[in-house]
């Protein structure tokens, strides 16, 4: 087997192939003066099974494009199998045509991956459950809630203190998962309502009841521009939350998402390596939970 | 639109990188042009065709110059919308094709890049595509769906005709375009033809300046033909060294600007005296204003390409020149 990496996640790529006891396979890319990726892998791989780790992170089409040669190299070069890790899915968010003349954008990508050379394909925490149904090859889809449980096990907080937050109502089948693993903790949701003249959010309502309870874990699939997290974290402290921790899967961070989120009443923001995250991104109050040994397992289940 | 010479027989749309070229060649058609293209606020990109397609020819204007990767996928997008759309026929017109010189491959272990995108843009949905001097006219085998290549040219022929010139030798700036300087030097009745090409075996520390040459040209004019400017230092060398064998006044005829890094001042201050370049790419304001440089319309070429498609009429018959 060998392990190959774009350049949109390389410390995950490097982690993963440490999980396998294996170097992670070299990969040229080289830019030219008029902005095209020229991509070379350096190992052979005839007759061999391949992962390819690539997040669709921004530059969504330039990570993708990437993917796609990455892809394309290995399958002319005779690789038996491809397997491609795309912890966060670019475009995953148009899955459907919402209104007549849009592109299902997800459907474009997953079609040219498909048709060149893909033969597996592994995500974390899709936004839509039904967005596996847009696949032919086979797909893995792996969930982070595990891994918060965890940390919310080890650290005592798991007791009658505790409530678990959706922060809108879409989140709903996330939060009874992760409650399902915590052994049934009580959860609520956030009734979020957008101002639509200025998009902004204004969270009004919690379904649920969060008397009497001091802590409180916002969980979400990502985190964009910080704003719904920070709308939430503050209507729970007005409700006489205590302590809030923040749970999300993939740590899109946009514009000046890092400071909304270290200024806001959360206590620390809990994500995972999905996407990398750039030093100028990082702040006090985030944990990186890595998803590598994960990855490692599943693909291992794969394979055999 | 309540014009009644409008056409509604098919429809037009362009994404972003050339909505100038897609205009003129709207006009041309009496046909509006659809800019379907907008910005998700997380970046990604949106694209949503205000107009019906349904039972008609979608034509999606998209040369997919740099930016390149967002070019791309704003054309796949559009291809997979208008499919979606009802549309009976799409067509994806690529005055400019991105990465269409990863046509091979050179070396072991890479992707032969061009044709993944070919692949792309058939399992998008369309049911043809249309170039203008793709860099090997051998990727339109690539897929499976019609592929027409163009000749811009058909568009630079009766400019640099105009400039009458006589004692006229055509040249290639390397060993592949030499198909192309053969047809423009019987385009424009010039009296032979010159060849530069690399000695990169011979001297390898130095390749850029060991060049080799076949034809005569002193006190000849020159014409340098190429496909594209990219970097320009082909053309530019080249330029040099027919001018260190004797040529007289030397111009250039490209079709596609890419005026990568400082080319354009390169261009300026080289020996080419003028440089005609299409509009296949969407060139910025400085490449306007430069003084050599002359930007010749392609607009005519496709319009009449597409109103061959509608019509059914032969594209080689005179188009391809």
């Amino acid at each position: 087997m060998k392990i190959f990496s774009g350049s949109a996640n390389k410390p995950l790529a490097q982690k993963l192939a440490t999980s396998f006891n294996l170097q992670l396979s070299e990969t040229e890319i080289h830019v030219f003066p008029d902005g095209e990726k020229r991509v070379r892998i350096l190992d052979t791989v005839v007759d061999e099974a391949c992962i390819v780790l690539q997040p669709t992170s921004p530059p969504v089409e330039a990570n993708y494009m990437e993917l796609f040669f990455i892809v394309d190299a290995i399958k002319r070069s005779g690789a038996s199998q491809i397997i491609v890790v795309m912890p966060y899915v670019g475009y995953q968010r148009q899955d459907h045509v919402f209104r007549s003349g849009e592109a299902v954008s997800l459907d474009v990508v997953i079609k040219t991956l498909e048709a060149n050379g893909a033969s597996a394909f592994l995500a974390f925490d899709f936004h839509s459950i039904k967005t596996i149904e847009l696949f032919k090859i086979p797909v893995v889809h792996v969930s982070a809630l595990p891994l918060f449980a965890d940390v919310i096990q080890k650290e005592g907080w798991a007791n009658e203190e505790s409530v678990l937050v959706s922060p809108d109502m879409g989140g709903i089948r996330r939060i009874k998962l992760i409650s399902e693993i915590l052994l049934g903790m009580p959860y609520v949701a956030i009734e979020k309502n957008r101002d639509l003249a200025t998009g902004s959010v204004a969270a009004e309502i919690i379904h649920g009841a969060i008397e009497e309870k001091k802590r409180a874990f916002i969980v979400d699939d990502m985190i964009s521009s910080g704003k719904t997290i920070n709308v939430a974290a503050r209507l729970l402290e007005q409700k006489g939350i205590e302590e809030i921790f923040v749970f999300a899967t993939h740590p899109v961070f946009s514009d000046d998402a890092p400071e909304i989120l270290e200024k806001s009443n959360a206590k620390k923001i809990f994500v995972t390596d999905t996407i990398a995250i750039p030093k100028e991104k990082q702040f006090p109050k985030l944990t990186v939970i890595s998803i590598a040994d994960e990855v490692a397992k599943q693909v291992r289940s794969t394979l055999s | 639109m309540t014009n009644q010479d409008v056409n509604e027989d098919f429809v037009l749309l362009t994404g972003t990188s050339n909505p100038p070229l897609a205009k003129e060649i709207g006009t041309l058609l009496k046909t509006e042009v659809f800019e379907p293209i907008s910005i998700f606020s997380d970046g990604e990109i949106r694209v949503k065709i205000p107009h019906n397609m349904r039972r008609r020819h979608v034509y999606i204007i998209q040369p997919t110059s740099g930016p390149v990767n967002n070019h791309i996928m704003e054309l796949l997008l559009m291809i997979d919308a208008a499919k979606r759309g009802s549309a009976s026929e799409v067509i994806a017109i690529l005055p400019y094709f991105g990465y269409s010189r990863q046509d091979r491959k050179e070396v072991a272990r890479v992707p032969i890049s061009a044709s993944l995108i070919a692949s792309a843009i058939e399992h998008a949905g369309a049911d043809r595509i249309l170039t203008v001097d793709i860099h090997s006219e051998q990727q339109e085998g690539f897929v499976r769906i019609p592929w027409d290549n163009l000749y811009g040219s058909y568009s630079l022929i009766p400019v640099l005709k105009e400039k009458n010139l006589s004692n006229l030798i055509v040249a290639s700036p390397d060993k592949g375009g030499m198909k192309r300087a053969t047809g423009y030097a019987r385009l424009l009745g010039a009296s032979g033809l010159a060849l530069v090409y690399k000695e990169r075996d011979i001297d390898i520390t130095n390749a850029s300046e060991a060049l080799g040459m076949m034809g005569d040209v002193r006190d000849k004019d020159v014409l340098l033909v190429d496909d594209m400017i990219d970097t320009g230092g082909t053309l530019i060398n080249a330029a040099g060294y027919l001018k260190k064998n004797g040529a007289r006044n030397i111009i250039a005829a490209v079709t596609h600007g890419l005026f990568s890094g400082s080319a354009l001042e390169k261009i300026s201050n080289s020996i080419i005296e003028e440089f005609f370049v299409t509009d296949t790419i969407m060139q910025r304001v400085d490449v306007v204003k430069n003084k050599k440089v002359t930007i010749v319309p392609i607009a005519q070429l496709i319009a009449e390409a597409i109103s061959r498609t509608e019509t059914g009429e032969s594209i080689s018959h005179d188009l391809i020149l």
